[in-house]
């Protein structure tokens, strides 16, 4: 009698079920390599990074050339900034008058000035570390529908301060 | 019988994924805030270093020998100016009509008359480009990418050759006119 009890006690205990349970995690770890795999293949550790706006579309080019790591020379249609500073107002790329100067109607003095200043400290910089020097590179993120005229000023202008390589920065065409 | 079955239940185990759950969870938000969806390059010369120092002693060759001009008028239309030891030549390349009725520059046309050109001259590599001052920046990329490489066909970069003046050895390269300058920026 005794033994039929504890073969029926311990079948019970056999067969109980269980208060804790494992949570199936199988299929979300799949959808996260998934995940981290499209995440890695758009990874990008690129200097130049654009804000989108829609006063800033970069035109679109075949050129593989990886950006450097230089002064950015923003160029929309809301205005010219240097190292993301408004310098100069525009009203839908279109420059005002008084913003060019009277003498030279190529010269735009307010981003002579910074820029100038961004070439002084370059240069103070570079004076004191010797594996640093200034080679008048600057990046030029321009929207795509902006006339050359425009940029033609922003690049003389620039040209002037000493920043006469300019890079133009491009969408990569599929 | 018990034997048996505890035999088969040691056969059989779960993998414990939890810890690589814990590292793709705090890899994903650290790549989720570097993602980007536009790839963003820079237009400059593109040369290989074999070839460069020969482009470049050919362009300092033919510095004042030969010159390259571009201009790209108002009306889209581009016109190549050559001067070549004092006697020019000019060739024209019409714009054309878009598929929305806009006028653009004929960029097949205009890289076919460039490839023309470079076959000419295959040891001249800068270009001197003078847009007009109503060009948008998205028509004298197009321009610029015309003229800069040569393109593929069937999938198959199409490759011109040179002569390198340092070493008198043939280089084959997909290059045109890559050293692109603005010619009239200092009031051209």
């Amino acid at each position: 009698m005794g033994i039929r009890n504890r073969r029926g006690m311990g079948r019970y205990i056999d067969q109980r079920i269980s208060s804790t349970f494992k949570i199936q995690i199988t299929s979300m770890v799949d959808m996260f390599v998934i995940l981290l795999v499209f995440l890695l293949k758009s990874y990008s550790t690129s200097p130049v990074q654009i804000t989108a706006s829609d006063q800033l579309t970069l035109p679109a080019s075949t050129s593989t050339k990886d950006p450097v790591d230089v002064l950015k020379l923003v160029v929309s249609k809301s205005g010219i900034f240097v190292d993301e500073k408004k310098i100069v107002e525009l009203k839908d790329g279109v420059l005002a008058v008084e913003d060019v100067d009277a003498n030279d109607t190529q010269f735009i003095r307010a981003l002579y000035t910074e820029l100038d200043e961004q070439a002084k400290k370059t240069r103070v910089i570079a004076s004191q570390n010797s594996e640093l020097e200034f080679d008048g590179k600057v990046v030029m993120q321009a929207e795509r529908t902006l006339p050359y005229d425009v940029l033609r000023k922003v690049m003389y202008t620039s040209m002037m301060a000493g920043y006469a390589d300019v890079k133009i920065a491009v969408m990569l065409k599929d | 019988m018990r034997a048996l079955k505890t035999r088969l239940d040691d056969s059989t185990f779960e993998l414990n994924l939890a810890p690589m759950l814990d590292i793709i969870v705090a890899i994903i938000p650290m790549l989720l805030l570097s993602v980007v969806f536009v790839e963003i390059t820079v237009i400059d010369t593109p040369i290989p270093q074999a070839v460069e120092k020969a482009v470049a002693a050919a362009n300092e060759k033919n510095k004042d020998v030969v010159q390259v001009r571009m201009g790209v008028a108002a009306d889209k239309s581009v016109n190549i100016t050559i001067t070549d030891r004092g006697a020019t030549k000019e060739y024209s390349v019409a714009s054309v009509k878009a598929a929305d009725g806009a006028t653009q520059a004929d960029l097949d046309g205009l890289h076919g008359q460039v490839m023309a050109i470079k076959k000419e001259y295959p040891d001249v590599f800068r270009m001197e480009l003078n847009p007009s001052d109503s060009i948008p920046l998205n028509e004298i990329v197009g321009v610029m990418d015309a003229v800069r490489t040569t393109r593929a066909v069937d999938g198959k970069q199409v490759k011109v050759s040179f002569t390198d003046s340092t070493t008198g050895k043939p280089i084959e390269t997909n290059l045109l006119f890559p050293d692109i300058v603005f010619g009239n920026v200092a009031g051209g």
